[in-house]
């Protein structure tokens, strides 16, 4: 198990741009990562998958994310995804999508990259993502903004969320979400970034780029695993004799 | 009371446009850095020196206090602009004696494992 980098937007038809930039992040010392398209596709292409898999020696994983306006817009999306075998992630402002997300096992994670977001997280949806194992991200690019009061603001947004989060016990993990290449930043940067910036303890915050993230990959190959019935619990065949 | 112990980082840096880099430059960027992240009062107490640069091959050594190292990682991880062209500091490793940082530099040249 190594550092995860969760979130990192890809455009899928430049696949030498997706091949350097997983190259650059193996050199910074990420073991994992998320790959993200930004081109609003519902899933992603197996053969990709595959080419990109082969082509490089990190583990691989995917993700799509959603972002509906309200609960009308989700319940007709998230129908798309009954069998889906990557992350899915949904991105809203909306407290009543908040909660239907915390509560569906079909959605994995609830994104507050953005500080407009995650101004909106209640300590009710943290309970109902712990109650339910689904995880909550934030991100490290609104901290990156060069407009120092922005910075400052978004600083303070993330900390309070990240306070609320750790208070609640609920399972959470931090991402880049850069779209610019030179602005990702090795794991151990990105901790002293933790403990510095959002005050976080050295402990939690490897629990937010290591353990958090490597959890909901294990989640996730339950939900692939049809043996698996829920977290704990797996089918055993008997041994042939 | 005890002396102040010391600690060496060996740093790489990736600029986007060929700029004329000098070892002032970039003595100043991080300590913008730093008063923009930590302010004058923790600033005073890092003891920031700038030991080697090397602008061919991008990489420098800075000294500083060793209470002071989760503020240098920040602050050189949190440097994106020089001018008006992108500019990436990445932290390589720390160590306590400037002999062990340059042994760590020669052995990573010769693997050539500097980021780029």
């Amino acid at each position: 198990m190594g550092f995860f980098e969760s979130r990192v937007p890809i455009d899928i038809e430049r696949y030498d741009d997706i091949i350097n930039r997983l190259r650059f992040l193996q050199k910074l010392g990420f073991n994992n990562i998320i790959l993200e398209p930004v081109n609003n596709i519902e899933k992603f292409p197996k053969n990709l998958k595959k080419k990109i898999r082969e082509s490089i020696e990190l583990n691989i994983y995917f993700r799509i994310n959603i972002k509906p306006k309200n609960i009308v817009e989700l319940k007709q999306t998230i129908k798309k995804y009954d069998n889906f075998s990557d992350i899915l992630s949904v991105e809203s402002g909306n407290k009543e999508v908040q909660i239907f997300c915390a509560r569906d096992t079909r959605v994995d994670v609830i994104s507050f990259s953005y500080p407009h977001i995650a101004k909106t997280l209640t300590p009710g949806v943290l309970s109902l993502s712990k109650q339910y194992n689904s995880f909550i991200e934030f991100s490290f690019s609104p901290i990156f903004n060069e407009n120092k009061y922005i910075q400052s603001k978004n600083i303070r947004v993330i900390y309070t969320s990240l306070r609320m989060t750790l208070a609640m016990n609920a399972y959470y993990f931090i991402s880049g979400n850069f779209s610019n290449l030179l602005d990702y930043r090795s794991p151990r940067v990105l901790i002293s970034i933790c403990q510095t910036l959002i005050d976080m303890s050295s402990s939690n915050a490897k629990l937010a780029l290591r353990e958090n993230p490597s959890k909901l990959i294990d989640k996730l190959n339950t939900k692939v695993n049809p043996n698996i019935i829920e977290e704990g619990v797996r089918i055993i065949e008997p041994k042939k004799r | 009371m005890k002396f102040e112990k010391q600690r060496y980082i060996l740093f790489y840096y990736i600029i986007k446009k060929d700029l004329d880099i000098n070892e002032h430059s970039i003595t100043n960027l991080i300590w913008k850095s730093l008063f923009r992240y930590f302010g004058v009062k923790e600033t005073s107490k890092i003891g920031l020196w700038l030991v080697d640069l090397d602008v061919e091959q991008q990489w420098g050594i800075l000294r500083f206090a060793h209470t002071s190292k989760e503020m240098i990682i920040t602050s050189l991880g949190m440097i994106r602009y020089l001018g008006d062209s992108q500019i990436s500091i990445y932290p390589i490793k720390t160590s306590g004696t400037i002999k062990k940082i340059k042994k760590i530099l020669s052995s990573l040249q010769m693997k050539k494992n500097l980021i780029a």
